[in-house]
């Protein structure tokens, strides 16, 4: 088995280093630089709080903000998917990379529809599974964005021996279709997917 | 009259039992003389001729069986010789051998034989059945295998010489077992064969003895569902492992066939592979284990650098470790020879790291550095100085990284055999000297370096050096403390001084590691990180910069170790002192008084050691409490806040509760004056004529009420204390807070201090005249709560008065106007409780939700029947209040009648606390009881969705849904498609993943989160179908 491997021996990328939202949001959020550390000192159920006036209000945190689909979303969710050939991330492995996404807003006011642009970059120049990658995230895409989104998924230029090949493949609609009527290929995406959370 | 034997016979098929029975009675006779042997004997003799093999095999068995039913002492030696001697000329006959067999073990177990017959009788065995297989019952091979076990476990000497004496003997008695399939027998087998493996020598049979064992490797048996006899697959390995590992003999046969195994594509059997492996060097010994070192290095490697599966990877640094373990007890030649190959394979993977290979080989090092100094020393010797090479010409910060990881395997190894400064490790108290030492320089200041100057967003190697830095520092007798405290230094400038990147990880990390250090070497924290904290910490503050507050949180930290609690404490309370006097802002004594609290919460065990000498009430309780009461100027502006109060009676109640009653008793009489001179009846909740600010003290008596023990005395009559805060409770202009704190007072009173026999007393005045909280005319806002107070006192002590009161508070469920309210009320009865705990010496019943259960659970969902609509709403509010804090397996006895009333809960407007509560339960019988919603799931899907979303359905409906709600939806929805049968999902999946879409799009992202589940969880559904 282990011979088949066309990468048997990746670099890896600590969990500490791959990109995450907390980085910007917690330092905004505590004014006073800490960690709240002295917050859970009185606990949430405590007496101070009358339970007859908190369940008249809505008592929740829906403040009418809105939070968008960014970058760091589309990350989230297909960093997660496993490569074909490893136990690892495709995040760890720098498969998908948070620069590498882009989302660009509706080109008119009058259309709603959003497109997102994923570059992957294989691990190797020669990877044959660069397809099937693709593949799984476009599916995952696809699977878990609203329908206002359009998906392009491609090889990053110059990380592959073929990348324009691969990038004619996924971005033809009726071949990325009848790939996912193959069986075999989407039991592979499927056991991809499996590690999303 | 027939003989015994003939009655016997008669019986065999027909009734056991009986059989036995009239075996038993013949050996009484024998004991009792009234039957001779010679003449059982002869009697026997007639069938033993027989023509039928059935009735003479029925002989034997008689006559076993009336063997094993003699006691001992009743046959003579010689009467034992010739039933012998008759029972093996018996064994040639082809029937019966069993019977024959189990005659012999009868016989052995009433008078010792000697060495002949032992030979002789195992002789006729191997000559006359030899092999045994040809015999096909498991029956009649196992009672031989038991026999032969029994003789050469309890006649090794004897059977040992005949075995040196006779050269063909060890092969024959191999052969004999040949081609045994029961696992029963084959257990007995196994422990019979290990006998000749360990004690004899076995010189040119050992390939055969060996392949004899061998020859079942890898056990796959899996025993029958309902197997009487309990013996499983492991029991099996077990011993074949013991056997296999048993003689350093077996090595040229066994690691060869072993590794060939390994290339096995069961991982079961890898995994059995890997074990053996480990059990066999572990037995072999040095000499033997040397010659195949390198070999079992090169093959075992390949597990961990190609992890297939990590259980296996782990068993293979196991047996790496074992070999190491093993050379060890031998010369340092052979160990070297292992350990070469393996320094020479990591440092390449080295070159390339960060990759996997270089990960595995930081493992593979840790494992076996692990073992003992020697090898410890030798691994750093001929790892470190490469790595510290390729630190210096490495190119990228991952590289460095990558490098850093193996040397604090290294490291942490290397405590596991040296120790720490506070414990020995695996090496003894006189350990040969430690080659870290000789590295130590260089691996501090590198990692010195590297935490120091790398850029903030290196989290991850950051990460790395912190680690490595702290394993130096605890490593035992390894740095000075002046090094130790270099390393302290960067931690506390990194917790105080670096801005915040991120998760602060790194900042995280270095706090932890503090204590951890604090707890090596507390002084040295003590004199370099304490100063350096206290200096960011101002006296005066002017309210604009709140960078203390990081600092404070690390040092509440530190309290944590035990070593350093008590001074953590003191400067803390310095701290505020001077605070105080210097007029600091609110934030900042608020602040320094959290970290007091937390510090005290960290170390509540130490405070507890010692209550008697503690010197925190003198210290912190009473200067406290003077300043919360006093007018004057050490009042600060801080204490007029009700957060405040509460931080200092949170504070006052930590140490105060592990005090002696006497101690507790100076307190408790001052437990509303607080030492301010002011009589009782002039304060709170005595006197009514206050302002606000006098009756805040209520929050900090609060705190002090519930940290008495029940032996503690009170400043007044309990039942007089306890009128007073119902009237005190009632005032219009009382603040939220102080009335929250009497009420709870009122809580506190009746669970602690009323005994059983006085609640009735207590509780009769209040429920109806003069107080009439029951009265139906007179209920209002003020009165419900104190309902409720009452109640929740009453609940945790599980009182027997609940069953009267339950029904009338119900009743007040379809009141017009209070109705809604009481509902409400519901939740507050089982919610956790900060003040009513054990700790606080509180009467907490086991059972308590149980019988609060089954008292209002039925009787809410039978009401919510019969209730108006403009009620009904009212009772899946008080329904859904209790079973908020109802663990499941209480809730599943009713599920049935549940369901509907929740359901309907998520139909509510506006009751968002509801809608969670019900979608959670609903959520829990899902997972636990599907089938009870089965019929519903229609029903159930359509609500889930529909609160999935903020306005539902119903366009333009308001209030909207909140997103905690929608999230809560998602989420049971998520779990619906894997709990009921496909069959029933099914037809839902098209529209539910559908409708989902607008999940996808919600404005929250804790919401889409929940929608991306839940929609996979959808769309798997029918790919799940496609696999049946």
């Amino acid at each position: 088995m282990e011979d088949d491997k066309q990468n048997a021996n990746p670099t890896i990328l600590n969990p500490s280093d791959l990109p995450s939202r907390h980085r910007e949001a917690v330092a905004k959020k505590r004014e006073d630089g800490g960690t709240g550390l002295f917050d859970d000192l009185i606990p949430a159920y405590n007496y101070l709080n009358d339970p007859f006036e908190q369940s008249y209000s809505s008592s929740d945190s829906d403040d009418g903000s809105v939070e968008d689909i960014d970058e760091q979303e589309i990350y989230d969710l297909i960093s997660s998917i496993s490569d074909p050939e490893h136990p690892l991330s495709l995040g760890s492995l720098a498969v998908v990379n948070l620069p590498d996404i882009f989302i660009q807003p509706p080109q008119s006011p009058h259309s709603s529809i959003s497109t997102v642009l994923v570059e992957i970059t294989p691990t190797i120049t020669h990877c044959s599974l660069a397809t099937v990658i693709g593949l799984g995230v476009r599916v995952r895409l696809e699977q878990a964005l609203p329908p206002r989104f359009r998906i392009d998924v491609r090889i990053k230029k110059g990380t592959h021996s073929t990348d324009e090949a691969v990038n004619k493949q996924l971005g033809d609609k009726e071949r990325v279709a009848a790939a996912l009527e193959n069986g075999t290929l989407m039991g592979v995406i499927r056991k991809m997917l499996v590690t999303c959370e | 009259m027939s003989t015994d034997i003939q009655q016997y016979l008669l019986d065999f098929d027909k009734n056991r039992k009986e059989a036995t029975a009239t075996a038993q009675r013949s050996a009484t006779r024998l004991q009792n003389n009234d039957l001779k042997l010679l003449r059982l004997i002869e009697e026997l003799g007639e069938f033993f001729n027989s023509e039928d093999g059935t009735t003479r095999s029925r002989a034997m068995s008689y006559l076993a069986e009336v063997l094993s039913s003699v006691p001992q002492k009743v046959l003579s030696l010689q009467q034992r010789n010739l039933l012998c001697d008759f029972v093996l000329s018996r064994i040639e006959d082809s029937e019966g051998l069993g019977f024959c067999a189990k005659a012999l073990s009868a016989l052995e177990e009433r008078g010792k034989w000697d060495q002949d017959r032992v030979v002789a009788i195992l002789e006729a065995f191997l000559t006359h059945t030899h092999p045994l297989r040809q015999y096909k019952q498991q029956s009649e091979r196992y009672p031989v295998l038991h026999l032969i076990d029994t003789l050469i476990a309890k006649y090794r000497d004897a059977l040992r010489v005949h075995h040196d004496e006779t050269p063909d003997f060890l092969s024959r008695f191999i052969l004999y077992f040949d081609g045994e399939k029961d696992p029963r027998n084959l257990m007995v087998v196994f422990s019979i064969l290990k006998v000749p493996m360990t004690e004899w020598q076995i010189g040119a049979d050992a390939q055969q003895l060996f392949d004899a064992v061998f020859n079942y490797f890898p056990i796959t048996f899996r025993p029958p569902p309902d197997d009487p006899y309990g013996i499983t697959a492991q029991d099996l390995k077990n011993r074949l492992r013991d056997c296999i590992s048993s003689t350093a003999d077996f090595a040229p046969y066994a690691f060869p066939s072993l590794l060939d195994k390994l290339d096995s594509t069961s991982m079961n059997t890898k995994r059995d592979v890997l074990q053996t492996i480990t059990a066999a060097v572990t037995e072999y010994g040095p000499r033997t284990v040397s010659l195949y070192s390198i070999t079992l290095w090169d093959a075992l490697k390949f597990e961990i650098l190609n992890v297939q599966e990590e259980d296996l990877a782990e068993e293979a640094l196991v047996g790496l470790a074992a070999i190491a373990r093993t050379l060890s007890q031998g010369t340092s030649g052979p160990l070297n020879a292992y350990l070469r190959p393996i320094i020479k394979e990591c440092n390449e993977h080295l070159e390339d790291a960060p990759t996997k290979q270089s990960q595995a080989s930081a493992r593979i090092l840790n494992k076996i550095a692990d073992v003992s100094a020697d090898v410890t020393n030798t691994l750093l010797a001929g790892i470190l100085p490469n790595l510290f090479l390729l630190f210096q010409t490495a190119e990228t910060m991952a590289k460095k990284r990558g490098l850093l990881e193996v040397l604090v395997q290294l490291i942490s190894a290397n405590i596991d055999v040296y120790g720490d400064w506070r414990s020995i490790g695996g090496a003894g108290e006189q350990p040969p000297p430690n080659a870290l030492a000789q590295f130590r320089e260089q691996a501090l200041e590198i990692m010195l370096t590297g935490l120091e100057n790398a850029p903030i967003k290196e989290v991850s190697f950051r990460l790395v050096c912190l680690d490595g830095l702290l394993q130096l520092s605890k490593t035992r007798q390894l740095l000075t403390d002046e090094d130790i405290g270099r390393i302290i230094q960067l931690f506390h400038t990194i917790i105080i001084q670096e801005e915040a990147y991120g998760k602060d990880e790194v900042k995280d990390a270095a706090t932890n590691g503090l204590v951890e250090i604090a707890h090596q070497k507390p002084q040295v924290v003590i004199d370099k990180a304490f100063p350096a904290f206290l200096a960011k910490l101002p006296d005066f503050d002017n309210g604009q910069d709140a960078s203390y507050i990081q600092v404070l949180e690390a040092f509440a930290k530190l309290a944590g170790e035990e070593k350093v609690f008590d001074t953590v404490i003191l400067r803390l309370k310095n701290k505020f002192s001077a605070a105080v006097a210097q007029g600091a802002s609110s934030a900042y004594i608020v602040a320094l008084l959290s970290a007091m609290l937390y510090a005290l919460n960290r170390g509540s065990s130490k405070l507890e050691e010692s209550p008697e000498t503690s010197p925190y009430y003198q210290d912190i309780v009473l200067p406290l409490l003077e300043r919360t009461a006093s007018p004057d100027v050490s009042h600060p502006k801080a204490f007029d806040k009700d957060k405040t109060l509460d931080l200092v009676g949170r504070i006052c109640g930590i140490i105060i509760r592990s005090q002696s009653v006497e101690q507790q008793n100076q307190t408790s009489k001052e437990l509303y004056t607080l030492f301010r001179g002011t009589p009782q009846n002039e304060l709170p909740p005595f006197s009514k004529t206050l302002t606000i600010e006098q009756s805040r003290t209520m929050i900090v008596s609060t705190h002090l009420l519930a940290s008495f023990r029940r032996e503690a005395a009170l400043p007044c009559e309990v039942d007089l204390l306890i009128s007073s805060l119902v009237d005190f409770s009632q005032q219009p202009n009382l603040s939220g807070p102080v009335r929250s704190a009497s009420l709870r007072q009122i809580s506190l009173l009746i669970n602690k201090y009323i005994t059983t026999p006085g609640l009735k007393t207590c509780m009769d005045p209040l429920i109806d005249s003069p107080v009439d909280l029951f009265n139906i005319e007179k209920l209002d806002a003020s009165r419900i709560r104190i309902t409720f107070a009452c109640l929740k006192a009453l609940v945790l002590r599980n009182s027997t008065a609940l069953s009267k009161l339950y029904p009338r508070l119900l009743s007040f469920l379809s009141h017009p106007t209070y109705g809604s309210m009481v509902a409400h009320g519901f939740t507050t009865l089982l919610q956790p409780d900060d003040l009513l705990t054990k700790a606080n010496y509180c009467q907490i019943s086991g059972l308590h939700k149980q019988k609060t259960f089954a008292l209002l659970v039925p009787s809410i969902t039978q009401a919510f029947k019969d209730a108006t609509p403009d009620t009904k709403p009212n009772y899946l509010i008080a329904l859904s209040g209790i079973l908020r804090w109802m663990p499941f397996e209480i809730v599943v006895e009713e599920v049935a009648q549940l369901v509907l009333p929740l359901l309907q809960s998520l139909d509510l407007k506006g009751e968002d606390l509801v809608k969670e509560a019900a979608i959670a339960t609903l959520t829990s019988i899902l997972k636990e009881r599907p089938n009870t919603l089965e019929q519903h799931t229609g029903s159930l899907i359509n609500r889930l969705l529909d609160n999935s979303t903020i306005s539902g359905k119903r366009i333009g409906a308001t209030p909207t849904t909140p997103p905690r709600v929608r999230a809560a939806a998602l989420r049971g929805l998520e779990s619906l498609p894997t709990q009921f049968r496909v069959d029933i999902v099914l037809p839902y999946r098209r529209q539910v993943v559908k409708k989902l879409t607008a999940a996808l799009d919600d404005s929250k992202r804790e919401v889409r989160y929940a929608a991306v589940k839940c929609r996979n969880a959808w769309l798997l559904v029918d790919e799940v179908g496609d696999d049946d």
